[in-house]
């Protein structure tokens, strides 16, 4: 019961919530002025940063509520993947190491 | 270029059918990028021209949900360490001159023999290149699967050995997805040819995940991964250019978006799921399908330009019709093989976990 309870804290409830009315308001607002936004983002030259800039912000926004929303759900990645991302392969330079050279020590 | 402005000015109006449609499109489109990498944008395309958005304002807007969607994509990915950032952003950069010289040469091809020629030159690159390189991803990833070795890690292909193998001095850079040093020179030719297809078929991934796996040696996930990269780069610099002719509808990129970012993330969740030649299996089916979809239709192109009999309008509106549900068809048969691992995969896994309670209690 404990760990099923350690599991539901762990969820991104409340962030989910904040990113999901966040994306709600700025679909809203450019659904409703769809007419101004599409006759100020068509003038091309500088205005092209507009589409660009929003299209940014949506996936940075939508895109944190998406992430969210599976995690809410419970739809989360493979243990597996996350102890590959700690055990990646390190790079094999060809570098040749000094080798150890043999001394002579006798005492004459 | 004068008379876009006009055309950008026919802007369909948005109903909640068109809203819905566009959603479900992207976010089926959005569940096979995140798997594969690419592949989602193809039916989009004539997804919006069949709602009556005019053709460049459909290239324009399915660009600008592009780069959004793989950027996200990318992201999630690089948290499973599938993603070589460094890779990515310098075949993207050799991918972004294929672009432009793709988009050059479909408008010399268009000058030339008018919207029947272009289309034409789009048709016979689908199915030359599908048929090429999809036959051979989809013939290895069966190989793969009936040799019994499908849990096993991946084998470099004696191509990409040779070219890790040779060293160039001054060009050569360490690469961690393929946990080598390989000359740049051979990643121009490859990203050139990757932006070149985007330009002309819309999916450069067709070439890029395939040429990143067999030439250059990197395993199916990472190649997959690193797609996403060039698909953002590539993206948001096409993006930028048809912004500044002011043909991106940001309405039809936005609602696309909506649903592709949750299909996009579902899809980079399926892969940790899954072994690695599914990824080959799903583009390769995916690449083979499609070859038949864009087949039927050259021989419409051919009447257009009269080198064949001209056909009956019922004739060429069945073969686009089907042409079309091909189409769609390959898109669906993507993302049900991608749902079907998964849950096959979550179901192994829970299995697994609930053997090791079992035991340790």
């Amino acid at each position: 019961m404990s760990q099923k309870y350690g599991n539901l804290k762990k969820k991104p409830l409340g962030r989910m919530i904040v990113y999901g009315m966040l994306s709600a308001g700025l679909y809203v607002a450019l659904l409703l002025n769809q007419g101004t936004i599409t006759a100020l983002f068509t003038r091309g030259a500088w205005y092209a940063t507009l589409p660009i800039a929003t299209a940014f912000a949506i996936s940075f926004i939508h895109g944190g509520f998406t992430g969210y929303f599976w995690s809410v759900l419970g739809v989360e990645a493979t243990k597996k993947a996350v102890r590959t991302r700690t055990e990646e392969k390190k790079p094999v330079y060809d570098r040749e190491r000094p080798q150890p050279q043999p001394r002579l020590r006798a005492r004459l | 270029m004068q008379n876009i402005p006009f055309e950008a000015a026919n802007f369909i109006d948005l109903n909640y059918m068109n809203v819905l449609y566009l959603f479900v499109v992207g976010f089926i489109g959005g569940l096979v990028s995140g798997f594969i990498g690419s592949g989602g944008a193809f039916v989009l395309t004539p997804g919006m021209m069949s709602l009556g958005v005019p053709g460049l304002v459909a290239v324009a807007s399915n660009m600008c949900h592009k780069f959004p969607k793989a950027l996200v994509g990318a992201i999630k990915r690089a948290k499973y360490g599938q993603v070589d950032v460094k890779l990515g952003i310098i075949f993207g950069v050799f991918a972004e001159a294929g672009v432009f010289y793709g988009a050059h040469i479909q408008e010399k091809i268009k000058a030339a023999f008018g919207d029947a020629g272009s289309n034409l030159y789009v048709s016979v690159a689908f199915v030359v290149v599908l048929a090429v390189v999809g036959g051979f991803v989809l013939r290895d990833a069966v190989k793969t699967y009936r040799s019994g070795n499908a849990d096993a890690e991946e084998k470099v292909s004696k191509l990409a050995r040779w070219v890790q193998s040779i060293s160039i001095p001054g060009t050569m850079i360490y690469f961690k997805s393929l946990n080598a040093k390989v000359s740049v020179l051979f990643l121009i030719p490859l990203g050139f040819a990757t932006g070149m297809l985007a330009a002309t078929i819309a999916v450069g991934g067709f070439i890029g995940v395939p040429s990143m796996i067999y030439v250059l040696g990197a395993p199916s996930l990472m190649g997959s991964a690193t797609e996403l990269v060039v698909a953002f780069v590539m993206g948001l610099g096409g993006s930028f250019k048809f912004a500044l002719h002011g043909l991106v509808d940001i309405r039809l990129a936005g609602i696309i978006l909506a649903g592709s970012l949750f299909g996009i993330q579902l899809g980079a969740i399926g892969t940790t799921y899954v072994k690695p030649f599914m990824i080959k299996l799903v583009m390769g089916v995916i690449m083979v399908i499609v070859l038949f979809s864009r087949a039927l239709m050259v021989p419409v192109y051919l009447s257009q330009l009269g080198l064949i009999q001209t056909l009956t309008d019922s004739t060429v509106k069945i073969l686009k019709d089907t042409s079309f549900a091909i189409m769609a068809f390959a898109l669906l048969t993507g993302a049900f093989i991608v749902l079907r691992a998964m849950w096959q995969g979550r179901k192994a896994e829970r299995a697994l976990t609930e053997k090791e309670v079992l035991e340790n209690a």
